[in-house]
């Protein structure tokens, strides 16, 4: 058993840790537009700096950062709270995708510029009436000369009013009785006249996702990912792709119950430091035991992964725990607050962060699997339980 | 290098060991003993000293292994699978640390090895009647007496008193406030006046209460100084409670086991319950409780024996995790069961009582998350143990 990390793999953590130091941003706009061009502004200069899809291969413009590497980077980028990636969707999810089973032409047309920025992507997935049952979406791409035509609605479309791109699923034929069949993965270009971006204001006030209404919107036969009618698979392996990115969110948990316990030794109530009240503190320890244990989980996975050479379906535990438990935490961080922690935005008793993360945290057992699907994965694929009836 | 999992000779050490456990017909064991039947429990003691189990944490000049709290983790995780009875915990993870660090060379030599040899082990005598774990409230008293010691009290809750050869005494040899005064003492069983065995709901350990009336010791079975007892014990608790935790995790394996199992074969409404998303579900969420449960363990016992500075601290969130984790699995168990759930016919009630054992045992969940806490350096309370009026 061993929790250090080799020297080559602390130098990396050094050269990062310093060009964080040089280039990281000081202050944040606040104001939408500008918040979206900082958060460009940021994405570019990761990528010019080469701390931007590390893992790459060189002429991709990544460095072959190892998974260990990868996990540093995480903790490196948590511990010094910087902007989140704009471009989450290109750099977790397509550009990989495109690595492994692109056609050359696309590689070269979109790797280099959703690493940089330049393009923006976002995720066509959802549909009005498939969300967890993704192989019921209706969204219809139909041949028509050499063009494909597109006709449907996406929804819960993260990004999609700043995107360039959309990592679209539409089917192309009918399979009676066999969903999954039919289905094929466009790269679409959504600054065109038969796109349109409706946004849609989440629970916490904020507007990252969108409805995306398609109408006779154009694809080129260029711009299928894979085989026609064999999108399933594509999706699959993107989305063992998109399970990697675990681990920020795990280092997010711990840094989170981190502040938690400077937010309870400093913020008082009558005097008292909410640390000092009994129950408060019995809860805090046993919140510790539950994020150590959720993190160490994660390593204890990640170990296999190493060993192995790839992830197995316990990361669906990792995502179900660490979600669950970010929820139930930050629930309990603005419960303490009292009277008062229904205040927020300038009037927010300790700070607003809070309140928005709390709010913001329901998303977090929906969005890539809702927990009720997480646990189907578990049971059936890790626990060998029978297979929920299936339409 | 990144390496959270037990190694290959660990890995290979439980293989044994639950390959005996198998062969002696695994809860078999446990359930036998239950019906007052020890026989098999001391054939298949026997085996797992000739293994080794006995050994491992007891260092190799006296007879064991060498090896270290971790080393103890896959044993106890298959004997917690199998609600095994008997002291071993407390001989190999309390008493064998103590004496390796505190014993004298006389005291080392007359018991580290019969330990290792399987022919001695230790329970300990800590709690009185109608008393709590505070070291303040303990009357029980030693009284110097040339040299040696003269002990009277009453001590009760002494886990399988009657299936040791000795036990681990916690005397008053002075006045006392905040643990003073207090004195560890090792006596053997059969120097004690009167035992008997209370009724207790987990029938797979016995639990004993104790009289000593004027038996007399010599001073030279002290443990650690005199009147420092306390602190003595406070040390041997972290091993106690790491290699507890790991105990509860065998058990949870087990647990999860039968209930996936059990999900997949019974039918209802035409189809295996396990398809049912109430039992499934649940099924996982037991599945996430164990898995939390075996990182924190392995983790506390790992900086145990690396003596990292966060060790107090996972320790006790393993325990405390791993003891509430186990009473709801076990609970979980029944109702997944249903009716065959309810019987004494099943394993499941073996596990929830077992459960319930641990539960309070040597420390309480509420003291714990103090002592995590303390560990954590976010403490704010008054002194842990207030003087109690005599
Ligand atoms: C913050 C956020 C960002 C998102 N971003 C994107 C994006 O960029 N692109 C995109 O395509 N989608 C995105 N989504 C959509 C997300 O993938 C879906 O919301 C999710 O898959 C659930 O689908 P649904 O909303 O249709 O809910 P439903 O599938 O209708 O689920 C409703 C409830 O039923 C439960 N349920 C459904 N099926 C089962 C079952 N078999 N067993 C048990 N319970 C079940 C669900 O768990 C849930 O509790 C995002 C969602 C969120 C919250």
């Amino acid at each position: 058993m061993d929790f250090s990390f080799t020297k080559k793999e602390e130098r990396f953590r050094l050269e990062l840790r310093n060009w964080l130091e040089e280039n990281l941003p000081t202050s944040w706009p606040k104001e939408e537009e500008a918040y979206i061009s900082f958060l460009k502004n940021w994405q570019r200069t990761l990528a010019e700096g080469g701390w931007a899809g590390i893992t790459w291969p060189e002429k991709y413009g990544g460095r072959n950062a190892t998974l260990m590497q990868e996990i540093i980077y995480h903790q490196e980028m948590v511990r010094a709270d910087a902007p989140p990636s704009i471009n989450y969707v290109g750099i977790h999810m397509v550009g990989p995708t495109l690595m492994q089973i692109g056609t050359e032409e696309q590689k070269e047309r979109f790797i280099k510029k959703l690493l940089t920025g330049e393009e923006i992507w976002c995720q066509g997935y959802s549909e009005p009436n498939a969300g967890s049952d993704l192989s019921a979406i209706k969204t219809s791409a139909l041949k028509d000369g050499d063009r494909w035509l597109i006709n449907g609605q996406k929804v819960w479309t993260s990004y999609g009013h700043i995107a360039d791109r959309c990592f679209l699923l539409a089917r192309t034929s009918q399979v009676p009785g066999k969903k999954h069949k039919g289905i094929t993965v466009f790269l679409l270009d959504m600054n065109q006249p038969g796109v349109e971006v409706r946004p849609i204001v989440q629970l916490d006030g904020r507007q990252e996702f969108n409805e995306v209404y398609l109408t006779d919107a154009v694809c080129s036969d260029a711009d299928i990912v894979g085989e026609v009618d064999k999108g399933w698979q594509v999706m699959i392996s993107l989305m063992l792709h998109e399970r990697a990115g675990i681990g920020a969110e795990v280092f997010t948990l711990e840094k989170q119950f981190n502040n938690l316990v400077a937010m309870t030794k400093e913020y008082k109530v009558d005097g008292k430091s909410l640390i000092e009240d009994a129950n408060i503190r019995q809860k805090m320890a046993d919140l510790y035991a539950r994020s150590r244990g959720a993190i160490l989980n994660y390593y204890r996975n990640l170990t296999n992964t190493l060993k192995n050479g790839q992830p197995g379906p316990e990361s669906s535990i990792d995502k179900l725990l660490v979600s669950e438990l970010t929820k139930e935490m930050l629930e309990f961080a603005v419960s303490i607050q009292g009277p008062h922690g229904i205040l927020w935005k300038e009037d927010a008793p300790i700070n607003s962060r809070w309140q928005e993360k709390y709010l913001y945290s329901y998303g977090t057992t929906i969005g890539g699997g809702t927990s009720e699907i997480q646990r189907n994965t578990i049971g059936e694929r890790v626990l060998g339980l029978p297979k929920d009836l299936r339409a | 290098m990144m390496d959270f999992s037990l190694n290959e000779e660990q890995e290979m050490f439980r293989n044994y060991v639950r390959k005996c456990l198998n062969e002696a017909g695994q809860t078999m064991v446990a359930r036998e003993f239950t019906c007052g039947n020890t026989s098999e429990f001391i054939k298949l003691q026997k085996k797992l000293a000739e293994l080794g189990c006995t050994g491992i944490t007891i260092s190799e000049e006296y007879g064991g292994l060498g090896l270290g709290a971790l080393d103890l983790v896959p044993v106890l995780e298959e004997f917690g699978r199998a609600v095994l009875p008997g002291a071993y915990l407390e001989t190999m993870a309390f008493v064998v640390p103590l004496l390796e660090k505190y014993g004298t060379r006389e005291q080392k030599e007359t018991y580290l090895p019969e330990i290792a040899a399987g022919t001695r082990s230790f329970s300990i005598a800590w709690v009185e009647p109608n008393k709590s774990y505070d070291p303040d409230v303990i009357e029980c008293q030693a009284v110097t007496k040339g040299s040696s010691l003269v002990i009277n009290g009453v001590k009760t809750l002494v886990p399988d008193g009657n299936q040791v050869e000795s036990l681990l005494l916690i005397v008053r040899t002075d006045e006392g406030g905040n643990g003073d005064g207090l004195s560890l003492v090792l006596i053997d069983v059969n120097e004690v006046t009167d035992m008997k065995t209370l009724s207790s709901m987990d029938e797979t350990r016995n639990v004993t209460e104790i009289t000593l009336e004027n038996v007399e010791v010599p001073m030279a079975r002290v443990i650690g100084e005199v009147n420092q007892g306390w602190n003595v014990l406070k040390e041997g608790l972290l091993y106690l409670h790491a290699a507890t935790s790991s105990m509860l995790v065998g058990s949870m394996d087990h647990i999860v086991e039968m209930s996936s199992e059990y999900a997949k074969i019974r039918e209802q409404f035409g189809q295996p319950i396990g398809r049912f998303q109430a039992i499934k579900h649940r099924i996982v969420d037991m599945k996430l409780d164990l898995e939390t449960a075996r990182s924190l363990s392995h983790y506390a016992n790992w900086a145990l024996d690396t003596n990292q500075q966060d060790k107090e601290a996972a320790i006790y969130s393993a325990r405390t995790f791993a003891t509430e984790a186990n009473i709801r699995l076990a609970s979980h168990n029944i109702q997944n069961h249903g009716g065959i759930g309810f019987t004494m016919e099943m394993d499941c009630h073996l596990f929830l009582k077992r459960a319930r054992f641990y539960e309070n045992y040597m420390g309480s969940i509420s003291q714990f998350r103090e002592d995590v806490s303390k560990g954590l350096g976010w403490s704010y309370e008054k002194p842990r143990f207030q003087l109690t009026s005599k």
